[in-house]
């Protein structure tokens, strides 16, 4: 992110990538609305804005995001209104971490549903838990950007095997991995002007570091027992370490 | 290690049981494969089950031992990464702070 205050909208510190295949919608959100029953209802009677606030209430009640709330600032807690704020974006990110006014920014024009809305919380709630924890030099060194995002698509549920599918995306053994580096590449260089190489080359440099630290969560929270697991482990830990 | 008098084990035994069914279920199998592309290795979460119960049902010292250096091997392992950044004392300062005045509602 350059800094600047007039574009912390358009260069978050950290973005995330949307689904490929919902490529046409990006830019026509609308078209995605008339084809959807689900959505309806819910789409005939709420803006945008109101739809994003709906859907990130719900996250924050009851995803696996809940328990990266608990931790995210030690000595703290996400605040809904100071740390979250709906927006429409630009290009088909879909969300975005601010460090400079640590704020996580939630593409309203480009979240259409509340599992990926879930992933997105997830995802930029990963950036804020390093944020706190660590110096991170989101802006000048491109290894911390990578770093974060590599853990975030590893952490967040961006990587599952049926998001790869949704993605036509096949491949099974040891393929998160693979779909942990693509993403990671594509979500830097969704908020940095570099090459692709340049962009990869930092991912592996990072990789095998970053993808093993697995804090908060202490392992990849796959689904809602991992992170109810968890969540215990994260609530025994004056126990644990008192005991070994 | 702590002393025998106020020590008990790090996790409670059923803490143990359920990561080792977790550990051994099909999905579990199909989650590591896709991730490490390599089947899960479960048997220590069976030992230190044993190792728990053990000491819950007789006090037994070695049980304590196996136990605190099995844990502290998992805490090793979790943290040999590493850090690309310095860790940080406490969050940053301007966590909690209001936004700036000049954002648009």
């Amino acid at each position: 992110m350059a800094g600047a205050p007039d574009e912390r909208r358009r260069g978050p510190a950290a973005g995330e990538q949307l689904q490929q295949q919902h490529v046409s919608c990006q830019v026509f959100p609308e078209r995605l609305a008339q084809g959807n029953p689900q959505q309806g209802f819910f789409s005939s009677f709420f803006t945008s804005n109101q739809k994003c606030q709906l859907r990130l209430l719900k996250t924050l009640e009851t995803s696996r995001s809940h328990d990266l709330e608990a931790v995210v600032p030690q000595n703290g807690a996400v605040n809904k209104d100071r740390h979250f704020s709906c927006e429409d974006c630009n290009g088909n990110v879909s969300g975005g971490f601010d460090a400079s006014t640590s704020q996580i920014v939630l593409c309203q024009n480009n979240i259409h549903n509340q599992a990926h809305m879930n992933r997105v919380v997830t995802h930029e709630l990963i950036h804020a838990f390093d944020h706190c924890r660590a110096h991170v030099d989101w802006f000048t060194n491109i290894r911390h950007l990578a770093c974060s995002e590599v853990r975030a698509a590893n952490l967040s549920g961006d990587c599952s095997l049926v998001n790869e599918i949704f993605r036509l995306h096949f491949g099974l053994k040891q393929h998160h991995q693979t779909c942990v580096r693509d993403r990671a590449t594509l979500s830097i260089l969704a908020v940095r002007n570099i090459s692709k190489e340049v962009a990869k080359k930092a991912v592996d440099e990072v990789f095998e570091s970053c993808f093993n630290d697995h804090e908060p969560f202490g392992r990849i929270p796959h689904n809602k027992t991992y992170a109810r697991y968890a969540h215990r482990d994260f609530e025994n830990r004056d126990r644990y370490y008192s005991n070994i | 290690m702590a002393d025998g008098s106020g020590w008990q084990p790090p996790r409670p035994c059923e803490a143990y049981r359920a990561e080792w069914k977790l550990c051994r279920s099909a999905r579990h199998f199909l989650h590591h494969y896709y991730v490490h592309g390599e089947r899960p290795a479960c048997e220590q979460w069976q030992r230190d089950l044993a190792s728990c119960r053990d000491w819950e049902e007789r006090r037994n010292a070695e049980a304590q031992q196996s136990l605190c250096e099995s844990e502290r091997a998992r805490v090793r392992a979790a943290r040999k990464h590493i850090l690309v950044w310095a860790p940080r004392q406490s969050p940053p300062p301007d966590w909690h702070l209001p936004l700036p005045q000049e954002k648009d509602e």
